[in-house]
């Protein structure tokens, strides 16, 4: 949940920012309202322009635009260290028109073992989960099937688009158990609006002793997720 | 198709055969005049008619949004209506009104007597209209109209998963309908260069002119990217295996986003102009810091063409760096633009008529769009709000809060002009007042909505999901927004019906058009309409400046 607190600070300072800038331009605006009425009978300016006012404006603008650039880059540097970090298991992400699987390729018994599949069919409450253990660095390997969809987990503040014929990847860990909604955000045809699946984070003992009972009942269903 | 030098225009600005100018004219005349007021009139309306329908289709998808879990819209019916609703206010309302405005206004602000190229102007016109029939005509198909959203990313547009001619008709639409646009573009472009009257030097052509300069170059140099993508799709239409490949579908985004980021100046700058023309008319003082803003719209328009990728942050297949750069770098023309807004009401005498109240709305509205729009453009920030109901927020706040204040602005400010009536004071503030809170109480709770994980495009949502509150304030707000635009049709209609006269020029306005007849003659100056001096970019105030020291 690294990508998370990094969006977190970006996007507060951003939002100080931004309020501030607002909150400026607001109360400038009032003012003129209020204060620069024609009734009032005011001195009305004839100036066309002010350069050197002007100039130094566009410059602090710039110094500004830049830090902004830097900063921001910086952020999106670090959120992304977390996909440099060694990768502890893998998911393989399978979207389709319209739902989802999760396959665990690589489950405790070794590279002959089939892998685990989450399947569900997106159907009222019949969602698919992507059940992961806390603590680990987890690859998730995005793929679609057919059109473009998009894995949205609000609660990580990340999105990765699926395509088909190009895989996407990025590495999570999740600091915390709990179980989170999953959205596809791409638009992507009649059922889009139910494209929604669960992410389960457990404990890694927990996580091995659910893989184990999944490997002996092959696919799993839903609710024993 | 000729060009006369500016000198013989003047000469000729009487009204052939001396026929006196009808004020409204005949429909087969209307139909294929190439006056530019005429062909201007035609475009302004018809997105204007488009702008009613395409907004009838909004609030529908917000009936349907107002509770989870509702079932006032079917999902194949609410996918068509959110795609024709967005792809049309786009290609159909924002971007052709803007330009009609140039086609309008643009021959009068700089003295000509009719728009360069009007025979093409008039193609123009006819391609645009008969883009937006066959698009529009798309719902009366068997499977309905297209419905994979205005920027269509194949293989979901392609012929595998959109099958079905209303999908091929909206292809078809939007690129003539663009290529419409594009030669409006041209000739708006080439009367601003090609056709000034004598004495009006680049620089004292007025900001709305110079916003249609940096416009239409934005539309001759990004929009033949967006017929290139139609092509494409065009060709996955018939053989869906072109988009087997990742290049292709990549491909499409890169050459509609070189597009698609382009038009939203596009939608932007004509308003904001036109605003900037509002605020320094009834600040009864010219424009402040008229230079640097006319450098940053180009500069704005340059930058524009170098920022697409931004869009495109999460298909984890764009160079960040460099587009968040391009993307940040914005705020800098941008700045200036509202440094010059700020400093001419700072130091004007205000007067609170109609347009002004639109224009001054317009200022911490659009801002609004334009600071999220920063956000959007940060990577750490766009894998959250991407193809979230962010999104929608900050570009409803860009387009509606921002842009089509800017257009009710302008149109406040040049109906009596256009028609010679004035509108109801009265009535128009009660349409102002009501879309003012009709914007915000739609738009506003659609951030917080993003935030908390609303995802774009959805015909329903879960109750558990826990947006129905938000939700049903927004539809709240469409509600307002639909009474508003009634109060505006009444307000219009009634003052057609019984004119009250304008006089030529209503507001003391500072540019060449306001110095003609209302609406203008055929060849737009006259012997008894003549042109004033031009003597800068607001030859009006400098007039009413001089008579004044006369006087005293
Ligand atoms: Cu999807």
């Amino acid at each position: 949940m690294h990508r998370r607190s990094v969006f977190d600070q970006v996007f507060a300072v951003e939002t100080a920012i931004a309020l501030a800038v607002f909150v400026i331009v607001l109360g400038l605006l009032v003012f003129a309202v209020v204060r620069r009425r024609a009734r009032a009978g005011l001195f009305v300016s004839r100036r066309r322009e002010w350069k050197p006012v002007e100039l130094c404006y566009a410059g602090a603008l710039a110094a500004v635009a830049a830090g902004l650039v830097i900063y921001t880059a910086l952020a999106n540097r670090e959120q992304g260290r977390e996909n440099d970090r060694p990768v502890d298991l893998r998911v393989e992400v399978s979207a389709f028109q319209w739902c989802w699987e999760f396959a665990h390729p690589d489950p405790a018994g070794g590279p002959e073992d089939e892998p685990v599949t989450a399947r569900a069919t997106c159907r009222g409450d019949d969602l698919p989960t992507l059940v992961v253990p806390t603590g680990r660095n987890i690859r998730l390997e995005l793929d679609s099937r057919d059109v473009i969809h998009s894995f949205w987990v609000p609660e990580l503040r990340y999105k990765l688009d699926a395509f088909p014929g190009h895989r996407n990847e990025f590495t999570v860990r999740f600091d915390r158990e709990g179980r989170w909604i999953g959205h596809c955000a791409e638009f992507c045809g009649h059922r889009h609006h139910t494209m929604d699946f669960w992410v389960r984070a457990v404990s890694p003992e927990e996580y091995d002793a659910w893989l184990l009972d999944a490997q002996t009942g092959q696919d799993i269903p839903a609710e024993t997720a | 198709m000729t060009l006369t030098a500016p000198g013989r225009d003047r000469d000729r600005g009487r009204a052939p055969g001396g026929r006196p100018p009808s004020r409204y004219p005949s429909g087969r005349r209307l139909l294929l005049s190439t006056d530019h007021k005429r062909i201007g009139l035609l475009v302004l309306g018809t997105s204007l008619a488009l702008l009613f329908l395409l907004g009838v289709l909004a609030l529908l998808m917000r009936a349907q949004l107002a509770r989870p879990e509702s079932g006032f819209l079917d999902s194949a019916v609410y996918n068509q209506f959110f795609t024709i609703h967005g792809s049309g206010m786009i290609y159909l309302v924002m971007t052709p009104f803007a330009i009609g405005l140039g086609v309008y206004l643009v021959p009068l602000q700089v003295g000509a007597p009719n728009i360069a190229l009007p025979r093409t102007t008039l193609l123009g016109y006819w391609l645009y209209a008969t883009g937006a029939v066959i698009m529009l005509a798309g719902f009366a198909t068997p499977h309905g109209a297209h419905a994979a959203g205005w920027f269509s990313y194949p293989p979901l547009a392609d012929g595998r998963y959109s099958p079905g001619p209303g999908s091929d008709m909206w292809v078809a639409g939007v690129f003539l309908s663009t290529a419409g646009v594009i030669l409006m573009g041209w000739a708006v472009l080439w009367t601003a260069l090609r056709k000034r009257a004598e004495g009006m030097t680049m620089l004292r052509m007025p900001l709305f002119s110079w916003s249609m300069v940096a416009t239409c170059l934005m539309v001759i140099g990004a929009f033949p990217a967006l017929l290139a993508a139609l092509v494409l799709l065009g060709i996955g239409r018939a053989d869906p295996s072109v988009f087997d490949s990742n290049l292709w579908i990549i491909g499409y985004q890169h050459l509609f986003w070189f597009y698609g980021h382009p038009v939203v100046y596009v939608m932007f700058f004509p308003y904001l102009a036109a605003v900037g023309e509002v605020l320094a008319t009834f600040a009864r003082r010219p424009f402040f810091g008229f230079r640097l803003t006319v450098l940053s719209l180009l500069v704005f328009a340059g930058l524009s063409m170098s920022v697409w990728g931004h869009h495109m942050f999460t298909t984890g297949q764009a160079t960040n760096d460099y587009y968040s750069l391009t993307s940040i770098a914005l705020l800098v023309p941008a700045g200036i633009e509202y440094f010059a807004m700020l400093g001419t009401i700072l130091g004007g005498a205000l007067v609170f008529r109609p347009p002004m109240l639109f224009a001054l709305a317009f200022i911490p509205q659009f801002l609004i769009g334009g600071l999220t729009g920063i956000m959007v453009g940060t990577p750490v920030i766009d894998y959250q709000a991407h193809d979230s109901y962010f999104v929608v927020a900050h570009l409803h706040y860009v387009l509606f809060a921002g842009s089509a204040f800017g257009l009710f602005a302008a149109f406040y400010f040049w109906f009596p002009k256009v028609t010679g009536a004035m509108l109801d004071d009265r009535l128009s503030h009660v349409h102002f007042w009501l879309l003012v809170a009709g914007t915000n109480l739609t738009f506003l709770p659609m951030f917080f909505l993003g935030l908390q994980g609303m995802s774009r495009r959805i015909v329903s949502y879960a109750e558990f999901d826990g947006f129905g509150t938000l939700n049903l304030l927004a539809s709240i707000g469409a509600g307002l927004l639909a009474v508003a635009m009634l109060v505006f049709v009444y307000n219009v209609w009634t003052s057609l019906r019984w004119p009250r006269p304008a006089g030529d020029d209503p507001w003391q306005g500072q540019t060449l058009e306001w110095a003609t007849s209302s609406p203008p003659p055929r060849l737009n100056y006259t012997p008894e309409h003549p042109l004033p001096p031009i003597t800068s970019y607001a030859p009006l105030y400098d007039l009413r400046r001089t008579e004044d020291g006369r006087a005293h």
